[in-house]
């Protein structure tokens, strides 16, 4: 293959895009906003608000400007970027140097990501990957004009032996409906709770001992009111937040690589090698089975030492579509949805009986505890029907090599994977499963990714575990 | 079709474990000594009686049980280890998804000439406890010879421009 003499092979030392200094003044202000912001809103409830706080308000405001303006100049005059013949070569330091140089064939992919800053400038800034995307880059090049990019990339694309980026493949792109569908049922309880703690925290460390005082609610009624509407809140906080995350969600087959690009506010650009993805959750929380509707994530294994990183596929399908979106985008990991195996019916009690005992024995607490607790009593049935539940969607199957395993917590989940991909696999059995002859088999596929199987016939149990070692 | 593991852990693991079970069930025993010395009646009696029976079944059964239920082994393309006293757990490493390997050694592990293999995976950690320390170095060597051997069947990135 003859090199097109337009990309040079090394670069002197250069300096980010000029509009570098303004992402980085506007960082170090995003930095230091947030407590600023809690120490004003406290000095404003202290002293009211008069004129003089005004404008003493402002001139610190105006002070803060000119302060991050000088640091982000500072910054971008003593941060150089360079490549050699090897390596890609980045120094950045305002007080203590930082010298990052990755090897140019350890170099995984370039990703891009345009903050409202560098929308405003038209630049972007790219993140030099070496693991599987998702997260910050090893060097991050804050702001990046057209010509230094197109640079970066031939460069990176030359060092590597498979087309890329020309041969865009399959492209799958979020409908405008189904983001608002995702956005409405998101509910992640993992965002609304902390969302909720940290309001309270700040209504509480805002507020003078008198105020709150005056603030807690007088009576039972008005406590709920409050914990519905903070719910309703923190619910249309996780429904913006999803919207902003996964706006125009994009995902592209280009070669032995999947291109996701997604964000409203800030745009994101990320690659993931198909070598490096190891297994693909299908998610079909609770509010979207009904409707049978799912969401697709990836365990995406890093390089070498690095972690592994769980990340969005698609944020929501129909569930019909789930195997078509596989075979056209990462037909490495297909599979079928449908079909499994389930644990033997004579397991159905060992799924429902601890959480009914566990149900059982927190409502004879609440019974003896407080003199009007027997409301609590059903909550062992309620428990049972959830473990009778867990059973009905627990199922597997090893075919061709491919291992697909359903389980159900809050959402029911079922993990593809390849078995020759595995971190390890394992074969458990307590003594209440030595009696009754059944055994779990735990197969792991990176650190947050792992498929559970429980109760299976201890010899079904004994063959899956010799099957996955065998390969 | 997997053999099973046949090799022990040091002998001297069980007095570490017995230490930590007299450790554990002794805090046990003295919170329950305390309170039991506020009541009296039969939950007095239970409070003094429960732990201490517990300690010496934790002291005496425990450690050697758990023992003689350790067994791993270090093959060509995998590392097997079988554990558990309550729950056993039988669990096959794949020798190409080893990361790294270390071995580390307590101050108690110290004492004794005993030191712990720990082997990193992507996915995580996986240990062998309580090994005397030539076998553990010798183990923590040939893993890391294995781990460096196995290759994927198919290397993707070819280079050498």
């Amino acid at each position: 293959m003859t090199p097109e003499p337009a990309a040079p092979a090394e670069f002197e030392p250069r300096r980010l895009h000029r509009s570098g200094i303004a992402v980085y003044a506007v960082n170090t202000l995003r930095e230091a906003a947030l407590p600023l912001i809690v120490l004003v809103v406290i000095s404003g409830l202290g002293g009211g608000l008069d004129e003089r706080a005004l404008l003493r308000g402002l001139t610190f405001a105006v002070l803060g400007i000119i302060a991050s303006t000088a640091l982000g100049y500072w910054r971008w005059w003593t941060t150089t970027w360079w490549v050699t013949p090897e390596a890609i070569h980045h120094k950045t330091g305002l007080i203590g140097l930082k010298e990052t140089d990755v090897p140019l064939t350890r170099i995984q992919s370039l990703d891009l990501e345009q903050g409202p800053v560098q929308r405003l400038f038209g630049v972007y800034a790219a993140h030099v990957q070496t693991g599987g995307g998702g997260a910050k880059g090893e060097i991050v090049l804050a702001a990046v004009g057209d010509d230094d990019l197109r640079d970066l990339r031939a460069l990176i694309a030359d060092r590597r032996p498979a087309p890329v980026a020309e041969a865009a493949g399959p492209e799958r792109r979020l409908e405008r409906r189904m983001l608002l569908v995702a956005a409405l049922t998101a509910g992640q309880l993992g965002v609304i709770l902390p969302a909720v703690a940290g309001f309270f925290q700040l209504v509480q460390s805002s507020l003078d001992e008198d105020d709150a005082v005056r603030l807690i609610p007088h009576t039972v009624g008005t406590a709920v009111l409050a914990a519905a509407g903070l719910l309703v809140v923190a619910w249309l906080l996780s429904v913006i937040g999803s919207v902003v995350a996964f706006a125009s969600f994009t995902v592209t087959r280009e070669g032995d690589r999947l291109r996701i690009r997604r964000g409203l506010l800030a745009r994101r650009e990320a690659t993931v090698p198909v070598e490096r993805v190891r297994a693909v959750e299908v998610v079909e929380g609770v509010l979207r089975l009904p409707f049978r509707l799912a969401a697709l994530r990836m365990e995406v294994i890093g390089h070498a030492k690095e972690q592994a990183a769980a990340q969005a596929l698609f944020p929501l399908l129909r569930r019909d579509e789930v195997r078509p979106f596989l075979d056209d985008l990462l037909p490495e990991l297909a599979d079928d949805l449908d079909g499994l195996e389930p644990p033997p019916p004579r397991a159905a009690r060992r799924y429902a009986l601890p959480p009914a005992a566990l149900g059982l024995a927190v409502s004879i607490v609440v019974w003896v505890v407080t003199p009007a607790g027997a409301w609590a009593l059903p909550l062992a049935a309620l428990l049972a029907a959830y473990g009778l539940a867990r059973f009905r969607a627990a199922g597997w199957r090893l075919r061709d090599g491919r291992l697909a395993v359903r389980t159900l917590r809050l959402a029911r989940t079922t993990v593809f994977g390849p078995a020759a991909l595995r971190e390890s696999h394992e074969l458990a059995q307590n003594l209440f499963q030595r009696r009754g002859r059944l055994a779990d088999v735990v197969v792991a596929f990176g650190k947050r990714t792992s498929a559970r199987v429980r109760h299976l016939e201890v010899e079904t149990a004994g063959a899956l575990f010799n099957r996955l070692g065998g390969s | 079709v997997t053999p099973e593991p046949s090799r022990t852990l040091a002998r001297e693991a069980r007095w570490v474990w017995r230490g930590e079970q007299v450790l554990g069930w002794g805090v046990a025993v003295v919170v329950g000594m305390s309170v039991a010395a506020q009541l009296d009646g039969a939950l007095a009696v239970l409070l003094r009686v429960v732990p201490v029976l517990c300690l010496v079944v934790a002291v005496v059964l425990v450690p050697s049980l758990r023992w003689r239920n350790w067994r791993w082994e270090v093959r060509p393309d995998a590392i097997d280890i079988r554990h558990g006293t309550f729950t056993t757990h039988r669990t096959l490493v794949p020798m190409l998804r080893v990361q790294h390997v270390d071995t580390r050694r307590n101050p108690v592990e110290q004492s004794l000439d005993l030191a712990t293999v720990v082997v990193h995976t992507a996915a995580g950690s996986h240990t062998i406890p309580l090994l005397r320390v030539t076998d553990a170095a010798e183990v923590r060597d040939r893993i890391a010879e294995l781990a460096r051997t196995a290759e994927e069947p198919a290397p993707m990135v070819v280079d050498d421009a």
